[in-house]
């Protein structure tokens, strides 16, 4: 033998370059003998309102998903976004159009361990911008039922964030979050998935926008969520359904609905197109004011300002907590090429106004905005 | 898209087999599985040391008389199995199956020293001589045999057709060593038992395996106990003797030919067979003689 040269641990190490030489073992020749994926997706981001466009986020990021073994793998995607634009013009505080520089760094990682009938996902987040750091942990776990066809999930999930806006209202504020999660997946019919899931978020600490002015909410904020789910599975067009609905309700007392459908259809040649609509509606916190200021200092100040009323009293400006409706319209085009290949193409237009609210009170004042993204995605198995 | 998952069960390699796939619909699973089962049993024939006109027969006929050409397949088979050697210090012996001519599984009893001396006169792959494509045996008598990773390297072979067929989701099972395309439709991985050395019809531990190979070598497929002693297929190839030290080897690795090697080796090894695995970075799951389990980025979820 010619080989003795070499240490046990080299030529054991030798075996897979030596079994890889054996003929037609693997499909492709240049594929590691571990699949995995990696993808890359390009955003464009751009909303408006009549007459300015405000702002435009170009968004590149990249995730892997790499097997590990057998029973683990690992996942996370690191996005840089870059941000400039207006902050919003929404009769916000900062009146005019200061402009933000802003540079967002986040990454997530999550491990899995995957079990005969259950998985355990343990996931930690970081993402900082200049004036805001936020750190989460999460444990996700699931457990299929003997037959499979049903599958429960818990989760926790736990938030810090520290605030340090650049104007100084505060320093170094804090907010904390705890979540649960706990939700059932079973399978209905052969081409029925249906999924409940039920969350729960309490949270404390600073949820100010601190670059509004009067902008004063609670320091704390209890959330739930109900979503529910359904897939459908089409046997005459080969095409599948996927409906959603949530609710979801805080102790700001906003109510929200949200209803969603899309719906799957592959065509030859690697083709597939994806149709789909989200409706949104969702009513105001208690303690937001609609674009009426007070009748002798005007904009920005709340009305009953000049006649002394309690600068401290809950009150924001801030549209998202107004009562508004949103319908989301989008495309998506997607092509597998080769076996190695996917690209795709997602157009999407966003509109939101206060009359379009169903079930409560809007703010009827406000300008609609509108957004569109368009969103290319490349994936390369390996 | 939410594809069907089919199972194809066939018998060949003298092993119960199945392939499992997932595809679009019956027609095109059925077509795929068939040219992977075939794949497998011309890999079969093609090495059978039971047929005379077999490649691996005729170069067993041939021992002590003359060399016999190879076509290139059969060439990287010989490469590798001397690999294998190498790797192994002389443990892995694809001549060493003229041993079984004193070890009848059926039929327990325990040769004697002079049974067997003529025989391991015989375990020579280190005198095998192979030069321009051609492979010469030196003493009458001799045999070789690709038992040790013949079923895995076909277990490879047929996955990598299906591969190429556009199969994403499935695996192909020889007599439980076991070669993965990728995880269900759903993503999730395939959980494999792994068989309990001493209950036919229990597993010690299940693993969730979505790419690569889980191949297992154990002492309990061709044996026999004598006195409380079992005796196992598995043999040295100095001593002639069955090993004793692992009941079973189940090893990941990214193809089942490695694999099916492996697992073999550390048999083989006995007390150092775990950190051979270890040092080829491969992961594993085996069993002692006294039924304790050890374990390397695996863990079985055990039961």
């Amino acid at each position: 033998m010619t080989t003795s040269r070499y240490t046990p641990q080299e030529l054991a190490a030798s075996l897979v370059a030596a079994a890889l030489l054996l003929p037609g073992v693997q499909a492709r020749a240049d594929e590691p003998p571990q699949d995995g994926s990696i993808s890359l997706r390009y955003l464009d981001y751009a909303d408006s309102q009549p007459g300015l466009d405000r702002i435009r986020a170009h968004s590149p990021s990249v995730s892997v998903t790499a097997p590990v073994a057998g029973d683990w793998s690992i996942e996370g995607t690191l996005t840089a976004d870059d941000v400039s634009g207006a902050s919003p013009r929404y009769h916000s505080a900062i009146s005019g159009a200061s402009h933000m520089q802003d540079e967002r760094k986040a990454g997530d990682f999550a491990v899995t361990r995957y079990f005969r009938r259950g998985t355990l996902t343990a996931g930690a987040a970081y993402s900082t911008e200049h004036d805001y750091v936020s750190r989460a942990l999460s444990l996700n776990g699931t457990l299929s039922s003997e037959d499979n066809n049903t599958t429960w999930a818990f989760g926790l999930a736990g938030s810090r964030d520290s605030i340090n806006p650049v104007n100084h209202v505060v320093v170094a504020e804090r907010k904390r979050t705890v979540g649960v999660l706990a939700g059932v997946t079973r399978v209905l019919t052969p081409n029925d998935i249906g999924q409940l899931t039920l969350t729960r978020t309490n949270g404390s600490g600073y949820y100010n926008d601190p670059y509004k002015l009067f902008d004063n909410r609670p320091r704390s904020r209890r959330e739930n969520t109900v979503l529910l789910r359904w897939n459908h599975y089409a046997d005459s067009t080969g095409g599948t359904t996927r409906l959603g609905y949530r609710y979801y309700s805080d102790s700001f007392r906003i109510r929200a609905h949200t209803l969603s459908g899309e719906y799957v259809q592959p065509l030859g040649g690697g083709w597939s197109v994806v149709p789909e609509l989200r409706l949104y509606t969702q009513s105001a916190a208690y303690f937001y004011y609609d674009p009426v200021y007070d009748a002798t200092l005007g904009a920005p100040f709340p009305p009953g300002y000049s006649n002394g009323a309690d600068p401290n009293r809950l009150s924001s400006p801030d549209q998202r907590l107004s009562g508004f409706g949103a319908v989301t319209v989008g495309l998506k085009v997607a092509r597998e090429i080769g076996k190695l290949w996917t690209v795709d193409v997602k157009v999407e237009r966003y509109e939101q106004r206060g009359s379009w609210r169903l079930f409560h009170d809007g703010s009827p004042g406000l300008a609609p905005l509108r957004a569109r993204i368009f969103q290319i995605g490349l994936t390369r198995r390996w | 898209m939410v594809d069907t998952v089919y199972r194809f069960p066939f018998e060949a390699m003298a092993s119960r087999c199945e392939i499992r796939l997932a595809a679009p619909d019956g027609g095109t699973a059925e077509e795929l599985a068939r040219a992977a089962s075939a794949e497998v049993r011309r890999i079969e024939r093609t090495y059978s040391r039971y047929r005379a006109d077999s490649i691996v027969g005729r170069i067993n006929a041939a021992a002590g008389r003359h060399r016999v050409e190879c076509d290139e397949e059969t060439w990287a088979l010989l490469a590798y199995a001397d690999h294998l050697h190498g790797a192994s210090g002389g443990l892995f012996d694809i001549t060493s199956g003229v041993l079984r001519r004193a070890w009848d599984f059926r039929n327990p009893r325990v040769p004697g020293p002079d049974e067997l001396a003529p025989l391991l006169a015989l375990v020579d792959w280190a005198a095998v001589r192979r030069e321009d494509g051609a492979v010469y045996l030196p003493r009458a008598g001799m045999e070789i045999d690709f038992g040790g990773f013949g079923k895995e390297y076909a277990a490879d072979r047929a996955a990598a057709l299906l591969q190429q067929g556009g199969v994403r989701h499935g695996y192909v099972n020889l007599g439980g060593d076991m070669r993965f395309i990728g995880p269900q439709p759903d993503g999730r991985p395939w959980s494999i038992g792994i068989q309990d050395p001493r209950k036919p019809d229990g597993i010690v531990a299940s693993i969730a395996v979505s790419h690569g190979a889980l191949t297992t070598s154990g002492d309990y497929e061709r044996c026999f106990d004598i006195d409380g002693k079992r005796y196992c297929h598995v043999l040295h190839p100095r001593t002639g003797m069955p090993v004793s030290h692992w009941r079973s080897v189940s090893v990941l690795a990214p193809l089942a030919a490695l694999g099916g090697g492996a697992s073999t080796i550390a048999m083989l090894k006995e007390a150092d067979g775990l950190a051979f695995l270890q040092a080829g970075g491969l992961a594993y799951f085996a069993i002692d003689g006294a039924g304790r389990t050890h374990h390397h980025s695996i863990s079985g979820d055990q039961t």
